[in-house]
Parts: structure tokens; sequence; C-alpha cells
């Protein structure tokens, strides 16, 4: 055949140019979409039919290309599944353009078109109408997650020894016994109806297992490879018309761009939404052709020409009409979201910026008017957010009710809609906590916080919202394995630089009986202050007491003695009931005894303030009260 | 969406130069490079390069564009 390229107008670059960018649109968010449209128009502007598919497979492979990095940057796109399912896709597109021709060379044009039109009406009113039936099931349960199909989960279970391939955004092993034969029916119907996405999607999602994100934009390296070898073989025999692709491409990557961003914005179930609407139209406009071709093959009686016209203009208008209903659902969708995340990041900016009230206080060592309670709704944490709540009602104090949600970055990417589950579920415990404090009469509010150190997050908060006091629940691990492994309370104590108060499940703290340990150095002088102004709060006995270890001489004693009195009298001067003592042997050991001999429900200790492995690793004197102490363990820092 | 941002500007300001230089290329040059690739066989090369360089030099531009107009994804 003679190849004559046609004479473009600037009218035609126009009209490229825009079909091109909603093509675009629609392909950088369902993975595929825009041929149906652009070949038929580049055919009605003269272009030879076989021209008109090669131009477009040579604009296809670079959209491909640009939109498949853009999405692999949102971590949607799984490599492996897309070379593999498109090198069989490659295959099955050199198949099905072989059955084409066969079928032109029995039945001719008509008996093709025929058979073109069976394999639109078959394909999308089947895969067509399950998919938007999905998506409307999924949007109108409100469901956040998407389940796996019973068939992707029989898919998942199958072990063909030989076979199997871990994907990872599947996070499953699949024999690529059901990925080729997948693959090569999206390349076969690529090349009958040019759109092999409208089967490889489908497939990705309901029998590999694939959430909606992932098989939408994995479609496009396998658009990738389909179009490459596409204009490679059209390009060996000289049909593309590189001017036609490249200004298609030129409105197409501006949409396929577009569409990539529009998916990060959207639910799942979006991109289930827009591929059903566009399938079923399409399907309509395939519809309206059929009695042309079964008149022009003499099995209907015949139609007029004017009726024909008339039917194949419909056709096409349908098409047009499918392509921008499904460009306009992502470009409202995609606005919606701004919208919503506009207001978002407005709310997280109010919350920090509100002022902070000035603390009536001078005293930095027993100002308790900004209390956090640390809380992950276990029993452990029971025992500190009562005690919160009644401190922060004596000290006429603002609750910060805080839960910290561990999230791991990778995991994170994959499964979206867990951590919006373990927000909802944290915010819950959120607001039960800061309903019981307001019921209290506490001014509260409360903080949700992500992070993949939680006791990062804790000093951050604490230190963002100035952070008088910290109360913790304690963990039942003791002994050598807290040494060992370390808490995330140990990790807080070593790392803030406010008060931290930790509690355990049982702990009572009725403010009469509160005990202060004093080593005469300027950390235990901040714990007897810290000691002092807690007591006038809760009007307290105060017992102040020092332990000495190894050397139990006269003169050490009467050493220890003295730093003990000094606090006594500087405490009785202030008002507070004190009485001293002076304990022998391990510190940690002595205090936790003598604790529990005097009934005493709240202990305060200065920190060293050591911090990182040194403390995590070896264990302070403080780390190994809270972890054996009958009551609440108090921290006092300066 | 985010505000408009100077960072993507320049960026997309040299990758749209960049770009439109090679579409004038393109239309400058429109009758050689057809008939190269009109001849088939090892002149698939031709339509095969230019569409991997329109594709990483658009691209790029089309990227910076829609984030100097502040159209960003989604933070997670």
């Amino acid at each position: 055949m003679e190849i004559s390229f046609l004479d473009l107008t600037l009218a035609n670059v126009l009209f490229l140019f825009v079909v091109g960018f909603i093509g675009g649109l629609v392909s950088g968010f369902i993975g595929s979409g825009g041929a149906f449209v652009l070949t038929p128009s580049m055919m009605s502007m003269g272009v030879p039919a076989i021209m008109a598919v090669a131009s477009n497979m040579c604009h296809k492979f670079p959209k491909a290309l640009v939109g498949s990095i853009k999405r692999a940057r949102y971590g949607q796109v799984d490599v492996k599944l897309g070379i593999i399912m498109g090198i069989s896709a490659e295959a099955g597109v050199l198949y099905g353009a072989h059955l084409q021709k066969y079928i032109r060379h029995e039945f001719g044009q008509d008996g093709s078109n025929l058979y073109v039109s069976f394999v639109f009406v078959v394909v999308l009113a089947i895969v067509g109408g399950y998919v938007l039936l999905d998506a409307w099931k999924l949007y109108s349960s409100g469901a956040q997650e998407e389940k796996k199909t019973k068939i992707a989960q029989w898919v998942q279970s199958v072990n063909i020894p030989g076979t199997m391939m871990h994907f990872k955004a599947l996070n499953a092993r699949i024999s690529v016994l059901f990925t080729i034969p997948l693959g090569f029916a999206t390349g076969m119907l690529a090349a009958t109806i040019a759109v092999g996405g409208f089967i490889g999607v489908p497939a990705m999602m309901y029998i590999l297992g694939a959430p909606g994100l992932v098989a939408s934009a994995t479609e496009l390296v396998i658009a990738f490879i389909m179009g490459f070898g596409g204009t490679i073989k059209y390009a060996l025999d000289g049909y593309v018309d590189v001017r036609l692709a490249m200004i298609i491409l030129a409105g197409s990557l501006f949409g396929v761009q577009l569409g990539a961003i529009g998916t990060t914005y959207v639910k799942d179930y979006m991109v289930k939404i827009v591929m059903g609407v566009i399938m079923i139209l399409v399907l309509f406009s395939r519809g309206f052709m059929i009695p042309v071709y079964l008149s022009n093959l003499g099995y209907i009686d015949p139609i007029t020409d004017g009726t024909a016209s008339i039917l194949s203009n419909i056709s096409f208008a349908l098409l047009v009409i499918a392509l921008s209903t499904g460009a306009f659902i992502i470009l409202y969708s995609l606005l919606h979201g701004f919208r919503v995340e506009a207001e978002r990041q407005k709310a997280e900016g109010d919350t920090t910026e509100e002022p902070i009230e000035p603390a009536v206080q001078l005293s930095p060592t027993g100002r308790f008017e900004r209390i956090m309670l640390v809380t992950d709704g276990s029993e452990f944490s029971g025992g500190a957010e009562r005690e919160a709540i009644e401190l922060a009602k004596k000290a006429n104090g603002q609750l910060f009710i805080t839960s910290i949600v561990a999230v791991d970055p990778d995991y994170e990417l994959l499964a979206p809609q867990l951590l919006e589950k373990q927000n909802a579920q944290a915010q819950t415990i959120l607001d039960k906590v800061k309903q019981a404090a307001e019921m209290a009469g506490v001014k509260c509010e409360t903080v949700l916080r992500q992070g993949s150190e939680i006791y990062e997050e804790i000093v951050s908060t604490a230190a963002e919202k100035r952070i008088d006091l910290i109360i913790m629940g304690r963990r039942g691990k003791s002994g050598l394995m807290r040494l060992m492994m370390g808490s995330t309370t140990a990790r807080v104590i070593g790392y803030t630089d406010c008060n931290v108060l930790v509690t355990p499940r049982a702990a009572n703290l009725t403010g009469q009986n509160v005990m202060v340990a004093v080593d005469g150095s300027r950390h235990g002088d901040i714990a007897a202050e810290t000691a002092t102004n807690l007591a006038q709060y809760l009007n307290a006995n105060v017992t102040v007491v020092s332990a000495i270890e190894g050397d139990y001489s006269d003169r050490h004693r009467k050493e220890a003695k003295s730093i003990v009195d000094r606090v006594v009298d500087l405490m009785k001067q202030k008002g507070v009931k004190a009485s001293g003592e002076v304990l022998m042997g391990s510190p940690a050991t002595t205090i936790v005894d003598a604790a529990k001999d005097k009934a005493i429900d709240l202990i305060i200790m200065g920190s060293h303030g050591s911090s990182g492995f040194e403390k995590v690793l070896m264990g302070s004197v403080s780390d190994r009260v809270i972890g054996h102490a009958p009551c609440a363990v108090f921290v006092a820092r300066g | 969406m985010d505000k408009p941002t100077k960072k993507a500007l320049v960026p997309a300001i040299l990758w749209g130069i960049t770009s439109v230089a090679l579409y004038a290329s393109l239309y400058y040059f429109e009758k050689p490079i057809l008939e190269a690739s009109a001849k088939g066989g090892w002149y698939f090369i031709v339509p095969v390069t230019i569409a991997f360089i329109f594709s990483g030099v658009h691209g790029n531009f089309t990227g910076y564009f829609w984030e100097a107009l502040g159209v960003r994804a989604k933070k997670k």
C-alpha cells in the first residue's frame, strides 16, 4: 500500500490535543482508555484505519510510561506483575491480530465488524456490569476496604510448584499459570477493541485480588509493553504517523499526570465506578452499530443508508460521551478531594495555632496546668486515665488525651485502609476518655498522632503542647525482660524534659501518703520541690527517704540523715506534714519495699536524665522502681 | 489543591521551552521525518526514538506544570 500522510489543519491539531488530554486523564486514572475515541476520530479526519491504529499505539506507550512512573511514586504499581502480564499480553495482541485477519478474510469487513461488536457487547455487558455493580455496592455500604472475591482467595491459595511468584502489591504468591492467560486475554482484547484494560484491570482486581488502585496502575505497565510492541510492529511496515502520535501525546501527558494525581485523593472504588460507567456507555455505543452490520451481512432486512448513517453517528457520539463522562467524574473527584484536603489542613492548622494560655504559677516543678494523658485504650491505661482525670480536676488543669497509632511506612502505602481503621479505633477510645473527663468537669482536648516510634511522638507532642506532666500506664513487663528490651515509658522518661507519672493498672492515687526519694543531688532537690507542691495540692503526708548502699558507716548514715532532715524541715516550713527515714540496701528495692510497708500511693523521684542506649540497657533506679512499685511513680524534671 | 509553588516554576519553564523546541523541530523537519518513518524496516527506530524523547521532555514539563500550579498528590 502506498503510504500517504494527511495534511494537518489547525482544527485537526486542536481536536487531537483535546481528545488526547481527555483520554490521558482517563488512562492515568483507570489504566487505559481513550483509544476507542481516538482511533475513529483520526479515521474521520481521513487517516487510513491501519495508520490510525498505528499512530494511536505510538502515543500510547510513552503515555503509559509517564503514567506508570508517576503512579509508581505513589506506591501503586506492581512492576513485576505488570511485566509478567505485559509479556503474555503481547502474545495475546499478536494472536488477536491474526484472528482478526482470518475473520476478515473469511467473512469480509462486515463480518469482522460484527465480530468486534460482539466481543465489545459480551465483554462490556458482563465485565462492565459486574464492575459497576461492585462499585455501587462498595459505595452504598460505605465500606472502607475492598474485599477479595472468593475466586481471588482460591487463586491465592493454589500452589503449583515451579510456577509460583510472589507479588508485592498482592502480598501473595500466585502461580504464573493464572497470570499468563489473563495477560493473553488482555492482549487479545486490546487487538480487537483497542482497550485491553477493560479485561486486564477487572482480572487483576477480581481474579488475582489486587486493590482497584494497584490494578489500574499496574495496567499502565501492561499498556506500555503492549503499546511498545505494537508500535514496533506497525513501524516496521512504515504505518506510524509520528506527528499524529506526538500531537495526541502533547495533550495526553497533561491528562495522564492529572489522572495519576487524582488517584491519591479518591477511595479505591472510584476506579471501579469510572471504569464501569465508561464500559456500559461504550456497550450502548456498539449496540447501535449491530443492526447495521447484521443488515450488511443479510441476516436482517436491509436498512437504508440514511438510517445506517444516523446509527453510526449516534454510536460515535456515545463513545465521546463515555470518555467525557469518565473524565468529568475524575475531575469532579479531584476537585472534591482538593477541597476536603484543604479543609483538613486548615483544621489541623487551627489546632496547632491555638493560643496557649500562660501559666498561672511560676514554679517550674509543681506546675500541673497542662497534663497529657497517653492512652491506648488497653487495660494497662485504665489506671492512668482515672488518675489523669482526677489530677487535672484537683489541679484545675487542662487535659490533653493523646493516642499514638504505630505505623510502618511500607505497610501504610500498601494498606492505607488499615491505617484508617486503626485511626478510627484510636479516635473512638479518645472520645470515650474525653467524655469521662468532661463529665468530671475537666477541660480537655484529644490528640491523635501516627508514627513509627511511639516514644518519639509522645516526646514531640509534649514539647509542642508545652506539657507540664505526662501520665502513662505501666505495661505488665518487668524485671530482666524490661531492662533488656527497654520500654516506651523508659524511653519517654529518657528523652522528655517534662515530668512523667507512670501508673500501674491498680493504682489508686488518693494523695494520702506520698514518698519522695532524695540523694542530695539537684535532681533529688527537684523531686523534693515537686513533692512539696504536689502535697499542697493533695493535702498529703510526705515521707522523705534516702537510700545508702554498700558503705553503712556512721559518717555515711549521718550524711544521708542530714539530707533527709534538710528536706523535711523545708517542707514543714511550707506547711506540709513530712517525716524522714534513711533506707539501707539497694535503692530500688528498699524504696519499693518501704512504699509497700507504708501504704504509699505515690512515689516521687528525680531523674538523672541519662538517655538513649545506656539507660535502656542498664536501667536506672527510677526505671526499676517504676517496674516494681505497687503504686504510681512520678519522675520529676527540672 | 496546594498553593502554587515557585520551586517547580523554574523547571516547568525550562522543560516547557525544551518541549516547545522539540515540537517546533517536528514541524520544521516534518517532511524528512515522515519520509524516513514511511520506509519501514530498520527505520522503525525513527518514530520509536521520537516517542521516547518526547515522553521524557514533555512528561517532565507536564509534571512540573501541574506542580507549579499547586496540583499535587495528597500527602499520606
